[in-house]
């Protein structure tokens, strides 16, 4: 007779109710997942730094989260975001004090949004350079479910949990990304660098 | 190879990443650890009933009806 195992929303309900030890369960089934999203972002050194605390940040909030939803990765991909975002946020205003405000329209403060350094650190075995100005010239809001999708696996709905977002909008912003990427690739041929 | 089918292997490649060595994730669930032990610490052994945790990141009314909300 097979094993039936528990899901996500089951062990984070029973840590919620007097077994706050079954939520280690949770951390230890997505780790993986959560460090390869942070590092995808920060780099190896700055997702070893931050893991922890994306594990206490979902410990205090698991009482907000809806048991029947039976996998955690959107609620903590979204966890893990925040914690990036607050990490960016802290090192951006230390070097650059006066670096506030959003003037590029992209829904993120300047101090918040990292994409060049983190398009700077890729180096994956193909190094496409359209790709990469592709992904690099996406609204941030765009480039999020993206990236979601493409890089976390997740689907267009659980990418709209991740971010906060009505799932339509998740779509719209999906589409749209994708196809600025299919205009900028067909323009110009990815180039392959040594 | 059109750029349909070139935009997901290139994304995937931009996107990949070692695995972790395993004492990165250790440490990671240590801290975990001990968030989990001072609140079996401070609740005492486990009563059972619903322990009324981790309201203050979310806002009432949130289950059942609406998706979790990673929080601000």
């Amino acid at each position: 007779m097979p094993v039936e195992v528990e899901t996500d929303g089951a062990l984070i309900e029973r840590s919620v109710r007097g077994r706050p030890d079954a939520f280690v369960e949770v951390a230890r089934r997505h780790e993986v997942a959560v460090h390869g999203f942070l590092a995808r972002r920060a780099g190896p050194q700055v997702a070893a730094d931050l893991l922890g605390e994306v594990w206490v940040r979902a410990f205090a909030g698991r009482g907000g989260y809806d048991p029947a939803y039976p996998d955690a990765r959107p609620w903590l991909f979204g966890i893990a975001r925040n914690v990036l975002r607050s990490h960016w946020r802290a090192g951006r205003a230390a070097e650059h004090p006066a670096a506030t405000g959003d003037p590029a329209g992209t829904g993120y403060p300047v101090a918040e949004d990292p994409w060049d350094d983190v398009i700077d650190r890729l180096d994956g075995p193909v190094r496409s350079r359209a790709l990469r100005s592709a992904i690099r010239a996406l609204p941030s809001a765009e480039r999020d479910v993206l990236l979601l999708v493409a890089w976390e696996q997740l689907t267009p709905a659980q990418a709209a949990t991740a971010l906060g977002v009505p799932p339509g909008t998740a779509r719209s912003r999906l589409h749209r990304a994708r196809a600025a990427l299919r205009l900028a690739l067909a323009a110009g041929p990815a180039e392959e660098e040594s | 190879m059109t750029p349909e089918s070139a935009e997901p292997d290139l994304l995937a490649a931009l996107g990949h990443v070692d695995p972790p060595p395993p004492g990165v994730l250790d440490a990671a669930r240590e801290v975990l650890w001990s968030a989990v032990a001072q609140e079996m610490l401070a609740t005492g052994p486990a009563s059972g009933h619903a322990a009324d945790v981790g309201r203050s990141e979310s806002a009432p009314g949130r289950r059942a009806d609406r998706p979790p909300d990673p929080g601000a």
